[in-house]
């Protein structure tokens, strides 16, 4: 039976991290069991080179030093590799604790549990039962739906620029882009990406759930410069329509419409059945109005006004 | 068993150093303190023995279990290798950072609790170093009404009953509700879910539809439910639930987006024909009337009539015929 991937890298990390002089490849083959049994040199080779990216990945250091003969030899040495002593109180357990619970994407959640165990190694108090009430109760989880986040997560982290289709909400068809990627922003349950759009020359938000198709690296540096603050929320935000620059006047039938009311600047009682609101009038304040159908009416400005009679003579031509 | 060689690989370099110190270590302690079941950690103990650092120069770790202990017994075989605890990846630092911050902004989370946690912070990002950096490409936010959030938290903690006056979108109206809460999570936005003395079933409430909310002096005595997994999406339509068919073009294609749907049928031009199912279809009046021009409700016809006339009385008030 193949010996099991885990145990190859083990024995690797053992191997790099016990010795205090460079090992040839030469001498990793004939002390790793998993490669003398990998058979010829180009699979050993193929094997080799994954496992020491598998293991960086861990956060292993593994230098790469050439000896006298021209012979590459491998070592971690410990002072790259140790973790400085952290001294964390059990409430700080307890608190990274919760944080290590909220990803519910593989690659992350194995990350975060990854970082509490190597704590934990380095003596990491154990959270006792907290007895109850000490803590809030709160279960923060952050979803992860889309497929193209570990691409772009790691797009991200190692400033790799990238390609993707992506379909712009109102778009029939998707268009490709090229992207040097920047930060990734979880709002409201979504998530958005913030880059420097080639072809347009200019910072654009992707909505990554627009995304379609595969996200593929490209070769290469990035050509913009990225900014120290990356702001991807300010720009949904506008989309969404929160950021309003101007306010508009309605009436609302009385006990109707409780999300217009929680928004409103000024609401006046007009006991005649309806009341007269002052809210703030952004980008797609016209849709919303129409959801609530005939216990609304815009009075003004004229232009919201004329574009949900327009939207309502659309829904009535059924 | 370990799906995955890395994360299995990651955990066994860390264990190795924590079992270093504790000769004889309790198997459930050591599985509860790593965050993993027994059965994992017998699994990991099972592949140590074959680990050394030269499989023929007789030290691979001499690590033995009676399934209730475990023993370590030639721990300076493998040299300074397992001594310490090794540094953060940039991963792990990013996956910790990222979520801790994002649980210390939440409003309403009691100050000891956002204190730790950013004390909790600083420290790692210290001890990270170089590997903290790519953490700040991640961010995220959670949503919650800081004044609910608490009373519900309290609520919990006292086991006390709530009183709520609670919007539902659905039915463009409040109604008012006792409620004993069970627990308090963040998705996105946050949420309660309880025990609905309105409807007598388990519900969920987002906290920012909460019109006003009071702490009673009732003892909460919620039945004993299975929790929801939050690993499936909130909303969840059952089988006998009605169909709904809506047929949108390209400027509603966000309807895919944000509804749950059975199917999503590619339509010439760039629409969609979406198939959904609802416990209550006359609550998808708003998306009908929301969607305008750029989609309409196929089936059920009493549905697509709701919204038709619905928008020949909004006109009326314009003095508009529809």
């Amino acid at each position: 039976m193949a010996i099991a991937k885990a145990e190859r890298l083990m024995n690797l990390a053992l191997c790099l991290l016990g010795t205090r002089r460079p090992l040839s490849k030469r001498e990793l083959r004939g002390s790793i069991e998993a490669y003398l049994e990998a058979g010829n040199d180009e699979s050993f080779n193929r094997m080799f080179e994954r496992d020491k990216d598998d293991l960086r990945e861990l956060g292993l250091v593994i230098e790469t030093v050439e000896n006298l003969e021209g012979e590459t030899g491998y070592l971690a040495r410990r002072d790259s590799n140790r973790l400085p002593p952290v001294s964390l109180d059990a409430e700080e357990a307890a608190a990274l604790g919760l944080a290590a619970k909220v990803w519910q994407q593989a690659r992350l959640a194995g990350a975060a549990s990854g970082a509490l165990q190597k704590l934990r190694a380095g003596g990491m108090p154990e959270a006792g039962d907290p007895y109850e009430g000490q803590h809030s109760a709160i279960e923060p989880r952050i979803p992860v739906h889309e497929a193209a986040f570990e691409p772009l997560m790691l797009a991200c982290r190692d400033r790799r620029p990238v390609v993707f289709d992506y379909r712009k909400s109102t778009a029939a068809h998707p268009e490709t882009r090229q992207v040097e990627p920047w930060a990734l922003e979880c709002w409201r349950g979504h998530w958005y990406l913030a880059g420097f759009d080639r072809d347009r020359g200019a910072e654009r938000v992707f909505r990554l759930s627009r995304i379609t198709g595969k996200v593929r690296s490209r070769a290469g540096k990035y050509t913009a410069q990225v900014p120290d603050v990356v702001t991807v929320r300010e720009t949904v935000a506008s989309w969404a329509g929160e950021s309003a620059d101007r306010s508009a006047r309605i009436r609302l039938r009385t006990g109707a419409g409780y999300p217009l009311r929680a928004k409103a600047t000024s609401v006046k009682e007009g006991g005649d059945g309806w009341d007269e609101l002052e809210i703030p009038y952004g980008h797609g304040l016209d849709a919303w109005l129409v959801e609530f159908g005939p216990d609304v009416l815009v009075v003004e400005p004229a232009d919201l006004r004329a574009d949900v009679v327009d939207r309502l003579r659309a829904v009535a031509l059924g | 068993m370990a799906a995955n060689a890395i994360d299995q690989t990651r955990r066994m370099l860390s264990l190795v150093t924590y079992l270093r110190e504790r000769p004889g270590a309790h198997v459930a302690d050591v599985a509860r303190a790593f965050g993993i079941t027994e059965d994992e950690l017998i699994s990991d103990l099972d592949v140590l023995p074959m680990c050394g650092t030269s499989f023929r120069g007789g030290d691979l770790l001499d690590i033995d279990t009676d399934g209730e202990r475990i023993w370590w017994r030639n721990p300076d075989a493998s040299g300074e290798s397992t001594a310490e605890p090794l540094r953060l990846a940039a991963d792990e630092a990013t996956a910790l950072l990222v979520a801790a911050r994002a649980v210390a902004t939440l409003p309403g989370l009691r100050e000891s609790d956002r204190d730790a946690l950013l004390r909790a912070t600083a420290k790692l990002e210290a001890a990270a170093g170089e590997a903290a950096g790519a953490s700040s490409r991640l961010s995220v936010t959670f949503e919650s009404e800081g004044g609910v959030f608490a009373d519900v938290d309290r609520a919990i903690a006292e086991r006390r009953r709530l009183w709520l006056r609670y919007y539902s979108p659905a039915r463009d109206e409040l109604t008012e509700r006792k409620v004993d809460p069970i627990r308090l999570f963040a998705v996105g936005h946050t949420y309660m879910e309880g025990w609905c003395h309105l409807s007598e079933a388990r519900r969920t409430f987002r906290l920012d539809r909460v019109a006003e909310i009071r702490l009673l002096d009732e003892r909460a005595e919620p039945p004993a439910i299975e929790p929801r997994d939050l690993s499936e999406g909130l909303v969840q339509p059952a089988a006998e639930d009605p169909e709904v068919v809506v047929e949108v073009g390209p400027g509603g294609r966000w309807v895919a987006e944000y509804y749950p749907h059975d199917s999503a049928e590619e339509l010439a031009g760039g629409g969609l024909r979406i198939t959904l199912r609802s416990p209550d279809p006359a609550s998808l009046r708003r998306l009908a009337l929301r969607l305008g021009r750029d989609g309409r409700i196929v089936s059920p016809p009493e549905l697509a009539e709701s919204a038709c006339s619905a928008a020949r009385a909004a006109l009326a008030g314009y003095g508009e015929q529809g």
